[in-house]
């Protein structure tokens, strides 16, 4: 470790974890909608935030001369609050006004990441259950959903029209003449990415000459997989 | 449920992230602190300046609580050398100077404060200058001279964009320094496109040289020689 990691954590520590975990969510939020393949789940930051988001729903942050205990809902709250309007104090149905708006962003960016996940699931179901890499990358209801999916799709198809074929061409995830049936996500699509640190080792471009070096700051247009290991290190982020 | 978007943020998404942007808000009422998910929220104390989310800035001044003050380079001086800058060279103007010791990046640098750096644009610069311009065009100093700025730095900006394509290739990095966040978003779909495109062209001849690599690897032959393998299309 030498003095810029120091430093770094030093001047990590001045930022709140609420921030910290707003940071690091809103980039994984970003990198999820822009990688072309699932991106592995991030356990500890989702189950923070959720939990976050829970208790604020819960319990928001006493509001000063609320009249209400602070064990009900959120929601009940903001209803009292609206039915009360004019009567009650403007302030604290200001204050809720911002707590209800920040939540709200809150549960866009997880819905929208969580939808995005989604998204490539579907696309490419069959690829995530069979690949070991792409399956560890799933969370645990992720998994489960991908599974009942395809056993549910698998059925309709059978009872719809695979069942009329020859039993040797039934299957989904036929590998005969070398080529798997099983579609993956097109690893070497271009993506934007910007340089979070300096790379040290330069970042070579499988099958070409290409190979360039990538300090804090730049943004290029390159093929997801030369990127890759760089994006999942944290030294560089999509954009 | 699955999200209906192609991959890459869309402008409204990008216009989401720049709301996280921090802004200097002079408030006009008191407002004590909160905690919020995203951290705590300092105390308002009129007239004292204070550091806030550019949503909750906007929330505020649209009830006229608050009055938001510009960054520094969203000022007619400041654009014009900037637009003058950009009409001198073919690449973008350089983004501000990042911070040493850490890896934050936008939307959470604190280039829209009141102590951004004046002389040069941040990744949100167009999304945040037509967001301040719509809502608190009363708190910028001659916002029709302002606005005329942007709307040529744009098009200076989109025709550099443009005149890049001809660079584009299948198998090189493209460098974008200084590209701004809803540039990234308009022109992702057509960059993208050409750029996935000539690799498509060209990838019958990528797999070629990475077989024959894989051979003269196996083979033990120290592989120098470089010949028609010019990537060029």
């Amino acid at each position: 470790m030498d003095i810029d990691d120091i430093l770094a954590e030093v001047d990590s520590h001045a930022i709140p974890h609420e921030t910290q975990d707003l940071q690091e969510l809103t980039r994984a939020w970003v990198t999820e909608r822009s990688a072309p393949e699932l991106l592995p789940w991030p356990d500890a930051l989702m189950e923070r935030t959720l939990e976050r988001i829970r208790r604020q729903v819960r319990h928001p942050p006493p509001l000063a001369p609320s009249p209400l205990a602070d064990t009900e809902p959120l929601s009940i709250k903001i209803e009292l609050v609206e039915e009360q309007t004019g009567n009650t104090d403007p302030k604290a149905n200001f204050r809720l006004i911002i707590i209800q708006t920040e939540l709200e962003r809150f549960k866009y960016l997880v819905r929208s990441f969580l939808r995005a996940r989604i998204a490539k699931i579907d696309a490419h179901a069959l690829h995530h259950l069979t690949d070991p890499t792409a399956k560890a990358r799933l969370s645990p209801s992720e998994l489960q959903y991908a599974t009942a999916h395809t056993a549910l799709l698998h059925a309709h198809y059978h009872s719809s029209f695979l069942s009329q074929f020859p039993a040797s061409l039934r299957r989904m995830d036929d590998t005969a003449g070398g080529i798997s049936m099983v579609e993956g996500p097109d690893v070497d699509k271009a993506v934007f990415v910007r340089a979070l640190r300096d790379v040290d080792e330069p970042v070579y471009v499988d099958g070409t000459d290409t190979a360039f070096e990538m300090r804090r700051g730049d943004v290029v247009v390159v093929r997801w997989s030369a990127v890759r290991g760089i994006v999942m290190a944290g030294d560089a982020e999509l954009i | 449920m699955a999200l209906p978007l192609p991959p890459g943020l869309t402008p409204a998404e990008t216009a989401f992230l720049c709301e996280m942007e921090m802004v200097t808000v002079i408030p006009r009422q008191r407002l004590e602190g909160l905690e919020l998910l995203g951290g705590p929220i300092p105390p308002l104390n009129p007239p004292y300046r204070t550091p806030l989310p550019l949503w909750l800035a906007l929330l505020l001044k649209r009830q006229r609580r608050a009055n938001i003050l510009p960054p520094p380079w969203l000022s007619p001086p400041s654009l014009h050398s900037i637009l003058d800058f950009e009409k001198s060279t073919p690449s973008f103007s350089p983004p501000p100077p990042l911070p040493p010791y850490a890896t934050t990046s936008p939307p959470f640098l604190p280039s829209a404060t009141a102590n951004a750096p004046p002389d040069a644009l941040p990744y949100h610069w167009l999304e945040l200058g037509e967001m301040l311009l719509e809502a608190a065009n009363d708190d910028i100093p001659e916002p029709d001279n302002v606005r005329r700025l942007m709307r040529d730095l744009r098009e200076v900006r989109m025709a550099k964009m443009r005149a890049g394509v001809g660079v584009l290739e299948g198998g090189r990095e493209v460098n974008m320094n200084g590209v701004g966040g809803m540039e990234v978003a308009e022109g992702r779909a057509f960059i993208g496109g050409v750029v996935d495109g000539l690799r498509k062209i060209g990838a019958s001849k990528e797999l070629s040289r990475r077989e024959r690599e894989a051979e003269e690897r196996e083979n033990g032959i120290g592989g120098g020689e470089e010949d028609e393998d010019d990537m060029d299309i």
